[in-house]
């Protein structure tokens, strides 16, 4: 019988000089009847050329060194892993955002939540509170409670509040312009509510320089906007350390069109402009990074790519870490990821589709990621004429999008029950702000706001003035104003070049 | 009576609210300049009043209105009533955006003209307003 193993022909020493000729006897025949269906092959994010065939060559060729430039799991530059163990030890932690209405309609929610299993949980504000107003402001009006939940007071945060505290052991606030008055109320509100704050996990997102990279939601020029996060973070930093005072929101450079290597570059960018804020304090990189190294990040559909950016962020965190800034310690070599599928990739026409998207970008976040969220629904803003291009693409029929400009079925009904808020929460959200103020100590309130006026311009830490003034019950609306009188406001057309 | 010079449409581009998500208007802005329309952009965080006055200021033709966090229901029927008290009401008002099926007919109702949502091909946009600017000039020489 014949012996169906080894090598059909004899083995070349030189892999390249195989690869040459494998290419010239096998290939290169086939392809003359067997032409290629797409000039050229390539990745879907980055349109880096994809070759046929890959082999040891290629790693040869560019020096490849399994030690230095991949690494072992959990070890330095940690780019399979920051774990040791994969997810064999243990999975990844599921975290869901939520939000809307008024607090009572929050706390009811989280608690379904936490009765899911969830351990954490994401609160989501509306654009009112995220950009500093208060419900009632007539800049607002019709926008109360709807993108997130209604946040004026800390009356409203005692009702969101009214949840099993053993059993929630986590919570990220999202809330970045108006940050150090969150972060004050929520202090203030797991005072009254008897939380011991080293049993629970506040994490702050504190992510302002995205929102003037690419979200919009800002208030203040940005020279300010970074002192008052340095602020909230060295507040955290040393009386909560426990706590984590900051996210890198890479996930919103994405959808705004970012490509990957954009998307790794800005946002270590980013990350380093809060680090050299923070050192300014008087802090070590050992002491700082390890709170700094919290990044959120998207998958979209280009799955490799997908994987491969995860990787890289880790390598290039531990590099950046190492090699800019000394550091030492391994909590500060390691990235933490929150990975997530990206809504943008989804469609209203057909959604069933949408379950083979999430299915698929999801595998690419565990393949490559450890952390997961799941349905961040956030958009961006203006990266202009890329973005037009990109839609000019799908018109034209240059990228298929199934739903959308391939298979569409136009006959298709969907009958998808849509969320609904109740028209009368706005008025008795309004209600409720307006009482507020009517019956609490005005004086005391006015001088606390002073406080913070007072800090704002002589640079004392905004948080504890602004502790002082929630706990009076001064509103968030008011508490944005003081800093608004002191800071004045980004100018809106910085946003808009690219429209 | 003099004939009347042609000239390019003039549509107001605008968001309502704190809504801060622009990658649509974005497109679209850069789809009519390329179609040859004279495209004006607000800004951010307008409200109905600001707008309606930006309107009337700069004698636009069209006022576009792109919407993506669920305040429509209130701000667009407030901003075609306050055009048209400020005698602006033959401005042609279009919406686009994230506008479920299911409130499209209280719009309309409302004064909103046409309503773009996800999807929409910007081609198709440029032949609505050609269409809509032809007829309009037809009649304003009739």
């Amino acid at each position: 019988m014949t012996k169906l193993s080894g090598p059909i022909r004899a083995a070349n020493d030189n892999l390249a000089d195989d690869l040459a000729r494998w290419e010239a006897e096998t290939r290169g025949p086939f392809l003359s009847s067997h032409p290629e269906r797409r000039d050229p092959f390539v990745t879907q994010a980055l349109g880096w050329p994809i070759k046929p065939l890959y082999t040891p060559a290629d790693l040869e060729a560019v020096g490849f060194d399994y030690r230095t430039d991949l690494g072992f799991p959990g070890e330095y530059p940690y780019t399979r892993s920051t774990k040791p163990n994969g997810h064999r030890s243990q999975f990844w932690t599921m975290t869901q955002v939520t939000g809307f209405g008024k607090g009572q309609a929050w706390a009811k929610r989280a608690r379904y939540m936490l009765d899911q299993g969830l351990s954490g949980l994401i609160l989501e504000y509306d654009l009112a509170t995220t950009n500093g107003y208060d419900s009632d402001d007539p800049m607002v009006e019709g926008e109360v409670g709807r993108a997130g939940m209604a946040l004026d007071s800390l009356e409203d945060l005692e009702a969101a509040f009214d949840l099993p505290f053993d059993r929630l052991k986590y919570l990220m606030s999202v809330c970045n312009a108006p940050q150090p008055v969150n972060l004050a109320m929520i202090i203030a509100a797991l005072e009254k509510k008897g939380v011991d704050p080293r049993d629970f996990v506040l994490h702050i997102v504190n992510g302002i320089l995205i929102e003037y990279t690419c979200v919009g939601r800002y208030i203040y020029p940005p020279e300010h906007g970074l002192r008052i996060a340095a602020d909230c973070i060295e507040y955290i930093i040393r009386n909560h350390p426990n706590w984590a005072p900051l996210s890198i929101i890479a996930a919103q450079l994405q959808p705004a069109k970012a490509n990957p290597v954009q998307e790794i570059a800005f946002s270590l960018a980013i990350a380093c402009a809060y680090i050299d804020a923070t050192l300014a304090r008087g802090l070590t990189i050992d002491e700082v990074a390890p709170y700094m190294n919290h990044f959120v990040v998207n998958v979209d559909m280009d799955f490799f790519e997908g994987i491969c950016k995860l990787r890289a962020f880790r390598k290039c965190w531990a590099r950046l870490m190492k090699e800019r800034y000394g550091a030492t310690s391994a909590d500060a070599l390691k990235i933490r990821l929150m990975t997530s599928p990206t809504t943008i990739a989804l469609t209203l026409q057909q959604p069933l589709n949408n379950i083979a998207r999430l299915g698929i970008m999801a595998t690419a976040c565990a393949l490559g990621g450890a952390l997961k969220a799941i349905e961040r629904g956030y958009f961006q803003s203006a990266l202009g004429r890329e973005q037009y291009e990109r839609n000019r693409d799908l018109e034209e029929g240059r990228r298929k999008w199934v739903g959308v400009n391939h298979l569409t079925l136009p006959e298709e009904k969907r009958e998808i029950e849509i969320f609904r808020l109740d028209d009368a929460m706005e008025e008795e959200q309004v209600a409720k702000v307006r009482a507020l103020r009517a019956r609490r100590d005005q004086p005391a309130v006015d001088a606390a706001l002073d406080k913070v006026r007072e800090a704002a311009r002589n640079g004392g830490n905004l948080v504890p003035v602004c502790l002082d003034a929630v706990r009076l019950y001064a509103t968030h609306g008011e508490l944005c104003a003081a800093m608004r009188d002191v800071f004045g406001t980004h100018a809106p057309d910085a946003q808009l070049a690219g429209v | 009576m003099d004939t009347p010079v042609e000239r390019p449409l003039r549509i107001l581009l605008a968001k309502l609210g704190m809504d801060t998500h622009t990658v649509g208007v974005t497109i679209i802005a850069h789809a009519l300049r390329e179609a040859g329309m004279e495209v004006i952009f607000t800004g951010l965080k307008q409200t109905p009043e600001m707008v309606a006055a930006a309107a009337v200021q700069e004698d636009v033709d069209v006022v576009g209105i792109s919407t993506l966090s669920a305040g429509h229901m209130r701000n667009l029927p407030k901003l075609a009533r306050l055009l048209r008290e400020a005698g602006a009401g033959d401005k042609l008002l279009l919406a686009g955006g994230v506008i479920p099926q299911e409130d499209k007919a209280l719009l309309t109702e409302a004064g909103v003209h046409k309503i773009f949502t996800m999807g929409a091909d910007t081609r198709e946009i440029v032949a609505y307003l050609r269409g809509w600017w032809t007829e309009r000039q037809a009649a304003d020489a009739a």
